[in-house]
């Protein structure tokens, strides 16, 4: 029987959803689900202004959230444009090859935490072959007009949910937005018997 | 766009934000002067009536600033959207659900399931902006548990203005959208641009959400739970 499927919806421009791609990651081992994720675009490149205090609020909240979590925040590089269609290209590609769980954590951790500039080939290239992705491959997604569409579907299909922002997580039709809403998630999970035995 | 600007804003602006918001000497050696000239802390919540998140925010706030010396005043908006959110009646609609889950956390039950008409609501906005902040913040909790944590309860005009009466001690004020504007024009001095958001001392947290740490901020600053 194939397993109950969980939707992460992850932008690559989102530091939320930097600091939600472990915990999301880890829910398989403790949940009998499959974790299904979809890359999207940020929502400045799809049309919706983003004020100045919101993204200033953004930056500081996301640190206080990081030191809660103990993750590592800053220094940081901005991927809005080029960086984060290039991210969005080679996630299918690790998608497709088995490695998107290491490609995002990778990655998101450069942009978030190593002020990886995801537009310069060389810092590209590094993080690629640190989880065992080809970087031909990867060059070559990065040009693949059928990669390309399918990133606009999964980012159409955030969109058809009436979801807005990310991180969001769907579990059986019902939306979870936010890093700070997968223990409400996880609590569906339980009320639902899919806690696997420990 | 040359490389050295890109960098600049790309990564030097979000670093010196980064950087700013470590630097918390200042703010403690205001609030140890403000404490030693006898005043309390000061938490300003920036709310909308037909927000179910603002409600908890202030139910919540209320309950855990029990405990210490720390005022609340609530401060009712009108214009809380981004301006051309496409997803603004999206939005409303998850904030119910959304609630109902956080509710949880707290031992609360929200008692709607759908979103209320912000207009319908309005007026509670500019009661509770024309009144002294003691008194209006004192009926906005009595408001916000009676629209969002009271099944069966009336939220008509009628029913909330009686309700005003036995909170304050008296009628509800006569127009108040110019303190309703004046609000708003606090929020964006301060940066806020939603609801709930909850300024301690000038550093903003999302109200409804960010509970725990706007604990650990007053701790920070000395107003500590007794």
């Amino acid at each position: 029987m194939s397993k109950i499927p969980v939707d992460f919806y992850f932008s690559y421009r989102s530091p939320y959803s930097y600091l939600a791609a472990p915990r999301a990651f880890a829910l398989p081992g403790r949940y009998d689900i499959d974790l299904r994720f979809h890359g999207v675009m940020p929502m400045a490149m799809r049309g919706q202004a983003v004020p100045q205090a919101k993204r200033l609020h953004t930056v500081r909240d996301t640190a206080r959230e990081a030191a809660r979590l103990g993750m590592p925040f800053g220094p940081v590089w901005d991927p809005l444009g080029d960086g984060a269609k290039r991210c969005l290209a080679i996630g299918v590609l690790a998608g497709d090859r088995g490695k998107v769980r290491e490609w995002v954590l990778a990655v998101s951790k450069g942009i978030w935490a190593e002020a990886a500039n995801v537009c310069d080939d060389e810092v590209l290239r590094g993080i690629c072959e640190r989880v065992g992705l080809n970087w031909s491959e990867a060059q070559a997604a990065i040009s693949d007009p059928e990669i390309e569409r399918r990133v606009l579907a999964d980012t159409e299909s955030l969109v058809a949910l009436g979801q807005w922002g990310v991180p969001v997580f769907v579990f059986s039709g019902e939306p979870y937005w936010g890093q700070d809403r997968i223990e409400d998630l996880e609590r569906s999970l339980n009320d639902a018997g899919l806690r696997l035995p420990t | 766009m040359s490389a050295a600007a890109e960098k600049f804003k790309k990564s030097t602006v979000p670093g010196l934000i980064l950087a700013l918001a470590k630097v918390r000497a200042p703010a403690k050696a205001a609030a140890a002067l403000r404490r030693l000239t006898g005043r309390r802390g000061l938490i300003e919540v920036f709310v909308a009536f037909d927000d179910p998140s603002s409600a908890l925010a202030i139910v919540e706030l209320d309950r855990r600033l029990a405990r210490r010396k720390v005022d609340l005043v609530v401060r009712p908006v009108l214009n809380r959207d981004l301006a051309g959110d496409p997803a603004i009646e999206a939005k409303r609609a998850y904030a119910v659900t959304d609630t109902q889950r956080l509710a949880r956390r707290y031992d609360l039950a929200l008692a709607r399931t759908e979103p209320l008409p912000g207009n319908e609501l309005a007026f509670l906005g500019e009661w509770v902006a024309a009144c002294q902040p003691a008194d209006g913040t004192r009926f906005a909790i009595a408001a916000a548990n009676r629209i969002w944590f009271q099944p069966e309860a009336s939220i008509d005009r009628a029913a909330m203005a009686e309700l005003f009466t036995q909170t304050v001690g008296g009628p509800p004020p006569g127009s108040g959208s110019e303190a309703v504007r004046a609000n708003e024009k606090i929020a964006k001095r301060k940066l806020v641009y939603t609801v709930p958001m909850a300024s301690v001392h000038g550093r903003l947290f999302f109200a409804h959400e960010r509970l725990d740490q706007i604990g650990e901020e007053l701790d920070l600053l000395g107003w500590k739970a007794r």
